[in-house]
C-alpha cells in the first residue's frame, strides 16, 4: 500500500519537512537565546547569516506544507478503490484512527503556516529583523505541531490494511448517530444561508474597507475567522447537498472528484487561502509601529486585506453559481 | 561617513587552512576626502575595502556608512545601498569584449529602473567629461589602457555614488596614465566624492590629492595614520 506514488512523495516530503523542521528549531532556540543586534560579536554576525538561512529553508519548506495539504487530500481520495466501502476520502481516511486526526492537524497547520509565512516575509522587509523573535518563537510553537503531523501521517499509510472494510461518506456524514460531526443534521438550510451570505458580505466588505481606508484591521481579522468557521459549517448545512443534489449527501470530500468537476479544490483553496490573508491582517495589527516597517507593512496589510475580500467572494461566487445551476429542490 | 569598530575577517573558519585577513580594524574615514589604505600584498587592503563597500562582510565587529550600520543588513538592503553608495574601480579594467565602451559604462545604472534614454544621455555626459565620447561607441577591446581606465571611471560614476573605492587602480597603468587618473580623482574630489583607495603604489600616497594615508600590515593597521 505505501508503495502507491502519491503516498511514497508524501512520505519522503514529510520526512524532508520534519528533518528541516528539527534542524531549524534548534538554530531559533540559539536564535533566540544569544541574538543581540547591537553586538558585533562574532556569534552575532553568525546568527545573522543563520536566520537567512533558516528562513529561506523555512520558506520553501512550509511552502510545500501548503501544497501537501491538498496533496494529502488527493492521496486519500485516489486511494480509495483499495478499501471496501469507501467511496472517496472521507472513507480512506477513516481506515485506521489517524487519518481524520492528519487531516485536523494537517489544516491548523495549513493556517498556522499560512500565518507564518507572512511573518516572515514582514521580517524580511525591515532592515533591522523587526520580527525576529516574534516569528522564532511563533515557530517554535509550530515545530511541534509539523512534527506531530509527519507522526499522525506515517502513523496513517503505514497502518493502511486493504482488507479492512470501511465506511461511505453517506454514514460518516450523516444525520444518524456514527456521524464524524454530530449535530450537523441539525443545522436548518435557510438560516445557514442566511448566515454565510451575511458573514460573507460582512468579511469581504470590511475587507475592502480596510484595503481602502486602513481602518478595522482587528475586526476585519476577526470576521475572517468567522468566514472560515461559517463557510465550514455551511459546507456540511446546505453547500454539499446543493453541489451533490441530493439533500441527504453532505461529503466534504466528494466534491474533489472529477463527477464534480473537482469543484472542492478551488473551493478550498479560495476559503483557506482567503482566511490566513485576513487572519494575517489582525496578526500584523501589533507592528505598525516599528519604525523600520512603516513604509512596508501598511501597503502589504491592505493587499492582504484585499486578497482576502475577493477570496471570500470567489469562495461564495462559487457556491451561489453552483447553486443556481443545481437541479436540487427543497 | 564610514566608521569601522573591531572589524574581523576570517577564512575557511574552522579548517587547517584558517586564515585572518583583517585582525580587529577600528577605523573612522571622513566624507569629501582621499584616504588610502597602504599596504604590502597579504596586508588585508582589499579585503577591507570589500567589507566596506557591502561585498563581503566581516567575521565580527560592525561598520557604519552614513551613519546606518550595514553589517547586520540582509541582502536586498546591502544591495541598494552597494548600487546608490558606492562606485567601484577594480584592478583590472574588467570591461566585457564585444559590447561598446558606452554599452559597459552605463552597466550599474541598469537595475535601477530609468529609462534607456536617461542612463544613455548620462553616460555620453560623463563620456564628455573624461574627454573619450569619440570612444563611446567603440568596442571594449578596441580601446587603450588610458581609455579603458576612463570608461571605468565613467562606469564607476554612473550611479552618482558618494564614495569611490578603487582598489590597486594604478596597477595596470604606466607612469602617465597613473597621474592622468590621479588627476581625475582630484576633480571628484573638488566634486565633494569620498575616495577609498588601496595601493602600495607611491604615485597613490604620495599624491596631493590625498588626505590620508592608512598603513596596514598583516591585517592591521600599523603605526598609526598619515
Amino acid at each position: 500500500m505505501i508503495f502507491h506514488p502519491l503516498i511514497i512523495a508524501l512520505l519522503a516530503g514529510s520526512v524532508f519537512v520534519v528533518l528541516m523542521v528539527a534542524y531549524s528549531s534548534a538554530a531559533a532556540v540559539g536564535i533566540l537565546r544569544k541574538w543581540d543586534l547591537g553586538s558585533g560579536s562574532e556569534l552575532q554576525l553568525a546568527l545573522e547569516r543563520k536566520t537567512y538561512l533558516v528562513s529561506t529553508l523555512l520558506a520553501y519548506v512550509f511552502a510545500f506544507e501548503l501544497l501537501s495539504f491538498f496533496l494529502y487530500i488527493l492521496t486519500a481520495d485516489r486511494i480509495q478503490p483499495f478499501f471496501v466501502g469507501a467511496m472517496c476520502a472521507a472513507g480512506s481516511l477513516n481506515v485506521n484512527g489517524f487519518g481524520y486526526p492528519t487531516l485536523v492537524v494537517r489544516l491548523v497547520n495549513f493556517l498556522c503556516v499560512g500565518v507564518w509565512l507572512i511573518l516572515n516575509h514582514v521580517d524580511s522587509r525591515g532592515f533591522d529583523y523587526p520580527l525576529i523573535k516574534v516569528k522564532y518563537r511563533a515557530f517554535l510553537i509550530l515545530a511541534p505541531l509539523v512534527l506531530l503531523e509527519g507522526g499522525l501521517q506515517a502513523a496513517y499509510f503505514l497502518r493502511l490494511k486493504p482488507d479492512i472494510i470501511t465506511s461511505c461518506c453517506g454514514t460518516l456524514f450523516s444525520a444518524a448517530s456514527g456521524s464524524l460531526v454530530p449535530g450537523m443534521g441539525g443545522i436548518p438550510r435557510v438560516p445557514a444561508m442566511a448566515v454565510f451570505y451575511a458573514v460573507t458580505a460582512a468579511a469581504s466588505g470590511l475587507g475592502l474597507i480596510y484595503w481602502r481606508k486602513g481602518r478595522g484591521g482587528y475586526l476585519f481579522s476577526g470576521l475572517a475567522l468567522l468566514m472560515f468557521a461559517v463557510s465550514v459549517v455551511s459546507i456540511f448545512a446546505f453547500i454539499s447537498p446543493y453541489i451533490y443534489e441530493l439533500p441527504t449527501h453532505r461529503c466534504p470530500f466528494c466534491m474533489l472528484q472529477k463527477e464534480y468537476g473537482y469543484i472542492g479544490y478551488p473551493l478550498y483553496l479560495a476559503l483557506l487561502s482567503g482566511t490566513i490573508a485576513g487572519f494575517g491582517v489582525g496578526v500584523l495589527m501589533p507592528f505598525r509601529r516599528i519604525a523600520s516597517l512603516s513604509e512596508t507593512l501598511g501597503p502589504l496589510q491592505r493587499r492582504l486585506a484585499l486578497i482576502a475580500a475577493v477570496l471570500f467572494l470567489v469562495f461564495a461566487g462559487i457556491v451561489t453559481a453552483r447553486i443556481a445551476v443545481s437541479n436540487l429542490v427543497f | 561617513m564610514i566608521e569601522l569598530r573591531d572589524v574581523r575577517k576570517s577564512f575557511n573558519r574552522g579548517k587547517p587552512n584558517e586564515f585572518t585577513a583583517v585582525q580587529g580594524i577600528s577605523l573612522e574615514i571622513e566624507a569629501g576626502k582621499a584616504t588610502v589604505l597602504k599596504g604590502p600584498s597579504g596586508s588585508g587592503k582589499t579585503t577591507l575595502l570589500s567589507m566596506i563597500g557591502c561585498m563581503s562582510r566581516p567575521s565580527a565587529g560592525r561598520i557604519w556608512v552614513r551613519g546606518r550600520e550595514i553589517t547586520s543588513l540582509p541582502e536586498r538592503f546591502l544591495t541598494e545601498i552597494r548600487r546608490r553608495t558606492f562606485g567601484f574601480v577594480f584592478q583590472q579594467a574588467n570591461l566585457i569584449r564585444g559590447i561598446t565602451a558606452l554599452e559597459n559604462a552605463v552597466l550599474p545604472a541598469y537595475p535601477i529602473g530609468e529609462s534607456f534614454a536617461t542612463i544613455r544621455k548620462r553616460g555620453l555626459a560623463l563620456f564628455d567629461r573624461f574627454g573619450i565620447r569619440p570612444k563611446a561607441e567603440s568596442k571594449a577591446e578596441w580601446l587603450s589602457g588610458g581609455e579603458a581606465q576612463r570608461v571605468v571611471m565613467v562606469r564607476a560614476l554612473m550611479n552618482d555614488p558618494a564614495v569611490i573605492i578603487a582598489d590597486e587602480p594604478t596597477a595596470h597603468l604606466d607612469t602617465n596614465l597613473s597621474r592622468d587618473f590621479m588627476d581625475i580623482l582630484a576633480g571628484l574630489k573638488e566634486d565633494g566624492k569620498t575616495l577609498l583607495l588601496a595601493s602600495h603604489d607611491p604615485l597613490v600616497s604620495e599624491s596631493r590629492v590625498v588626505d590620508r594615508v592608512v598603513n596596514l600590515r598583516d591585517g592591521r593597521i600599523d603605526g598609526g595614520t598619515g
